[in-house]
């Protein structure tokens, strides 16, 4: 298992950079995640959009389909592409401290 | 002196053996050592070491073949560069042959003698799948879409709330209420199918397609149940599981009475359908399957769908070639046919078509993150040829190389645009 440094702080990640200890995940590692993937500040969008991915995962252990996290969150999908660079597997879901979603992605 | 055989390795042993026909035995013996393989093979090329060579992936299943069935092998094993199928060299066999290789088969093209290497390859990664040591993270995928009927698991009520979604969306873009995306619907020509990524991360690629159904008044239809072109029981050498599932789509096309199943934008899924489907099945297909590569240039072709004048691309474009639908699948012109009709500036890539260099994400590697770094690391070539066209697009009918190559757009900062066939195709209609 690899692990990557950010800010200092050390985190265990799979191959592709997700978390593997969904335990550590909070508001702080999400920003952390986030400025080293090239998202940035996380604004009141993202979080929309980070939440949501979370609390689905939290009730189901999958994350969402894009379409209802453009539902549930009001923002369009193609807002939701801009949001985050990775996309929103790569990009959201990891911020959003959730395994790699299995398939080609 | 041999090791004790574990019951597993001797069940993989068995296996081995039921596969040993004249076309096996001859593509193990048959390599000269002329070092050409290395140069085609994009890991090689990346970092030369011996275990990326094709060739010495082809020999460790090779040793495996001159220690059980060879004279010399069996009474002087360290003499003749056999092995026996103990841990170390199982160890071995899933870092080259699930980590150093995409299957993209470049290196069969430029074999001397055309030792189809990939092939040998596969039957070490089915040895190591009788012996339950497919890596997890891309057994996981397999799992997945043998127990839900789709690799990403997506519950069947969320791809139909998808699709409605997406048809909402479709009849304000056409401005036409009465278009729909028709799902299980009977009596119908077509089916088609998509890769699980589309109604889950990117179904924007699905509304495309559906606006070229449309406009080109086609009768088609999705099921709810069996809509996955992925096989990714293929790439792990898992035959029963890969059988299951092209079974699937085949009945799932009678049910709806259709003749035609159409293959989305999928390279291994395209091959698997296509080629090796009717082989797992034992016979021919009671129905047609048709890349929807080959169905959009036909409507082309036909005039069922005209791009519009004014809205050809014009931004520079290129192609990158899935090897699985090109050089393992022979469909090469179509999508350039597609594109010189949507684009006014397109440049190949050097080298493409055949001779074309895998994205780095091909057999199964974007589902196994424990081979990211190479993933991402061979895919500098990709990159590089990417930048020397100057295109602003790349277009490719593959979902999976779609994901990789976006991943190498960020990598390397290419700056560029990742598009399916059918979005650069809808863009202009």
């Amino acid at each position: 298992m690899a692990t990557i440094e950010i800010d200092g702080r050390t985190f265990e990640v799979d191959g592709d950079g997700f978390l593997v200890n969904p335990k550590e995940w909070n508001e702080e590692v999400a920003q952390l995640f986030a400025n080293q993937d090239g998202t940035g500040e996380l604004t009141e969008q993202h979080w929309a959009v980070i939440k949501n991915i979370r609390s689905h995962w939290e009730k189901t252990d999958m994350a969402p389909m894009v379409r209802s996290i453009c539902q549930d969150t009001g923002i369009r999908l193609r807002e939701l592409y801009g949001l985050f660079p990775q996309g929103p597997a790569r990009g959201a879901c990891k911020i959003a401290g959730l395994p790699k979603p299995d398939g080609c992605v | 002196m041999s090791h004790e055989l574990t019951d597993k390795q001797k069940k993989a042993l068995a296996f081995f053996d039921s596969r040993l026909n004249s076309k096996l035995i001859t593509h193990l013996i048959s390599c000269v050592h002329c070092g050409l393989c290395g140069t085609s093979c994009a890991y090689y090329i990346t970092e030369e070491r011996p275990e990326n060579l094709p060739a010495h992936k082809v020999d460790i299943v090779a040793r495996i073949y001159r220690r059980y069935h060879t004279f010399a092998g069996k009474h002087f094993p360290q003499l003749t560069g056999a092995h026996d199928l103990d841990d170390e060299l199982t160890t071995e066999m899933i870092d080259s042959l699930f980590g150093r290789c995409t299957m993209c088969g470049r290196c069969v093209a430029h074999c001397s003698i055309g030792v189809d290497i990939p092939f040998v390859v596969r039957t070490g990664r089915m040895m190591l799948q009788q012996m339950g040591l497919v890596p997890k993270s891309i057994q996981s995928t397999v799992d997945a879409a043998i127990n839900t009927g789709n690799n990403m698991a997506i519950p069947k009520q969320d791809f139909i709330d998808t699709i409605n979604w997406l048809n909402d969306d479709l009849q304000f873009e056409l401005d036409d209420d009465t278009v729909t995306i028709p799902l299980d619907k009977h009596d119908v020509k077509m089916l088609y199918t998509v890769n699980p990524r589309e109604p889950k991360f990117f179904p924007l690629s699905i509304s495309a397609m559906a606006k070229i159904f449309y406009l080109a008044k086609e009768s088609w239809t999705l099921s709810t149940d069996y809509y996955d072109i992925t096989n990714y029981a293929y790439f792990v050498g898992d035959e029963e599981g890969a059988k299951l599932l092209t079974e699937r789509l085949i009945n799932e096309t009678l049910k709806f009475g259709a003749d035609t199943l159409v293959l989305g934008e999928c390279g291994h899924g395209s091959r698997a359908m296509r080629w090796e489907g009717p082989n797992w099945l034992g016979k021919p297909y009671p129905v047609k399957a048709i890349t929807v590569v080959e169905l959009i240039a036909q409507y082309l072709r036909e005039g069922r769908i005209k791009p519009d004048p004014a809205k050809l691309i014009k931004e520079r474009v290129t192609i990158h070639d899935p090897c699985n639908l090109v050089r393992n699948g022979g469909v090469i012109d179509e999508q350039r046919y597609i594109i010189s009709q949507c684009c006014t500036d397109f440049v190949e890539m050097e080298p493409h078509g055949i001779d074309n260099f895998c994205c780095g994400g091909g057999g199964g590697q974007l589902a196994m993150s424990e081979y990211n770094d190479r993933r991402l690391r061979i895919g500098k070539i990709k990159a590089d040829q990417i930048t020397a066209t100057g295109a602003k697009i790349v277009v490719t009918p593959c979902h999976n190389c779609v994901d990789q190559l976006s991943g190498i757009n960020l990598e390397y900062k290419l700056g560029v645009q990742i598009k399916s066939i059918a979005e650069i195709v809808a863009d202009t209609l």
